[in-house]
C-alpha cells in the first residue's frame, strides 16, 4: 500500500505537471499529450487494481497476463529503436550535407573566381 | 596530355605530418590542381595544406572518408574538372601512377578507372589480401559489382562519371556504394595496377584498419553492419 501511495503521489506531483508544461511549451503535440496522459492514468489504475492485468492478459489469449506486457514492451522497444535509428540517420545525413555546404562555400566565393 | 583540367582530390584527417610531402610529390608529377578536404582534423592539417597553395576545404566536424571524398568530388565538379583523381592523403599511393588512371579516361576508353593493389601486386601482406577479398565479395553481395580491389581509394573519374554519382555513405563503405552507382549509371569501369608505398607512417596508421587484427576485423564487421543498415534504411 505504501508503495502504491508513493508512486501515485510521485506521478501526481512530478509526472503530470511535467507533461502539462511540455504540452504548454508545445514540446508535445496534443495527440502525444493525450497518449502519454492515457498511459500514465492506465498505469495508476493498474497499480491500484492489479487484477485488471489478468483480464487484459486473458483478452489477448495469453495465459500469464505479465507475458502480454512483456510481448507488447518488446514490440514497442523494437519499434522505438527503429524510429530512433531513422531519425539519427536523417540527422547524420543532414550534418554531412551542412558540413559540405559550408566547406564548398569557399569554392564558390574564392576559388571559382580564380579559375 | 594536358594536366590543366585534371583535379586531384585528397580527403585528409589528421595528416599534418605528411600532407605537405604528399602534395609536393603530386605537384612534381605536373598536377597543380589539388583539392584537400580536411575532414575535421584536430592537428594542423588545414594550415599545412593552405601553406602549400592547394585548394583547401574544411569539414567543421569529422564525417568520415566517404563524406570528405564526396565533398572533394563536388568541388571538382564546381571547378569544371575534366578528370578527377582521388588519392589517400597519407602517402601510400604513388603519384607516378596517376597517369595510368587518367590515360584510359583521356582516351575515352573508360569513365571510371580503379587503381587496384591486387593486380600484379607483390609483397602485399597476406592478411591484407584476405581482407581485400572479403571486401570485394561484400561489395558484390550488396551492389552486384565484382572488382579486384573494391576498397581502393585511388580512382579516376570522367566528367560524365562525376555527374552520375553521389554517395551518401560517410565512412569507408562509400567505396562500395560508389561502385554500385557506377554500375547503375552504366559507366565503363577499368582497373589498372598500382603500387602501394608501405611507409612506417602508413603501416602504423592502417595496421588497425586493414590488418588482420581484432580491430581490423571489427572495422570490417562495422562496415558490413552499416551496409546492411543502409540497405534497410535509406
Amino acid at each position: 500500500m505504501i508503495l502504491q501511495i508513493l508512486v501515485t503521489v510521485g506521478v501526481l506531483l512530478f509526472v503530470f505537471p511535467n507533461l502539462y508544461s511540455s504540452f504548454k511549451k508545445k514540446s508535445l503535440t496534443p495527440t502525444a499529450f493525450v497518449i502519454w496522459l492515457v498511459c500514465w492514468v492506465a498505469g495508476l489504475v493498474l497499480i491500484w487494481f492489479p487484477h485488471l492485468i489478468d483480464l487484459i492478459g486473458l483478452s489477448f489469449g495469453v495465459g500469464r497476463s505479465i507475458d502480454a506486457f512483456v510481448y507488447v514492451a518488446i514490440v514497442y522497444l523494437i519499434y522505438a529503436s527503429f524510429v530512433q535509428k531513422l531519425k539519427t540517420n536523417e540527422i547524420s545525413k543532414d550534418i554531412t550535407i551542412l558540413n559540405r555546404k559550408i566547406a564548398l562555400k569557399d569554392i564558390n566565393s574564392k576559388d571559382k573566381k580564380d579559375v | 596530355m594536358n594536366n590543366k583540367n585534371i583535379y586531384i582530390v585528397l580527403p585528409a584527417y589528421c595528416e599534418g605530418k605528411v600532407i605537405k610531402e604528399v602534395i609536393q610529390s603530386i605537384k612534381n608529377e605536373g598536377y597543380n590542381n589539388i583539392i584537400v578536404v580536411d575532414d575535421g582534423s584536430t592537428d594542423n592539417t588545414y594550415d599545412v595544406s593552405i601553406s602549400t597553395g592547394a585548394i583547401t576545404l574544411k569539414h567543421t566536424i569529422n564525417r568520415g572518408k566517404g563524406a570528405a571524398t564526396q565533398t572533394g568530388l563536388d568541388a571538382a565538379k564546381l571547378l569544371n574538372a575534366d578528370i578527377t583523381v582521388t588519392l589517400d592523403s597519407d602517402g601510400q599511393h604513388n603519384p607516378k601512377d596517376i597517369v595510368k588512371l587518367v590515360t584510359p579516361i583521356a582516351e575515352d576508353k573508360a569513365d571510371v578507372v580503379l587503381g587496384s593493389r591486387m593486380l600484379g601486386e607483390k609483397g602485399m601482406p597476406k592478411s591484407r589480401i584476405l581482407m581485400n577479398k572479403i571486401g570485394n565479395w561484400v561489395t558484390y553481395l550488396f551492389f552486384g559489382v565484382l572488382v579486384t580491389d573494391s576498397q581502393s581509394g585511388f580512382r579516376a573519374y570522367s566528367k560524365k562519371a562525376l555527374e552520375s554519382v553521389y554517395t551518401s555513405m560517410d565512412r569507408y563503405e562509400f567505396e562500395s556504394e560508389m561502385l554500385g552507382q557506377i554500375k547503375d549509371a552504366k559507366l565503363k569501369i577499368k582497373e589498372v595496377p598500382i603500387k602501394v608505398i608501405y611507409t612506417d607512417y602508413s603501416l602504423n596508421k592502417y595496421k588497425h584498419h586493414e590488418g588482420f587484427s581484432a580491430q581490423g576485423l571489427l572495422n570490417g564487421i562495422k562496415m558490413v553492419v552499416r551496409l546492411i543498415e543502409n540497405t534497410l534504411i535509406k
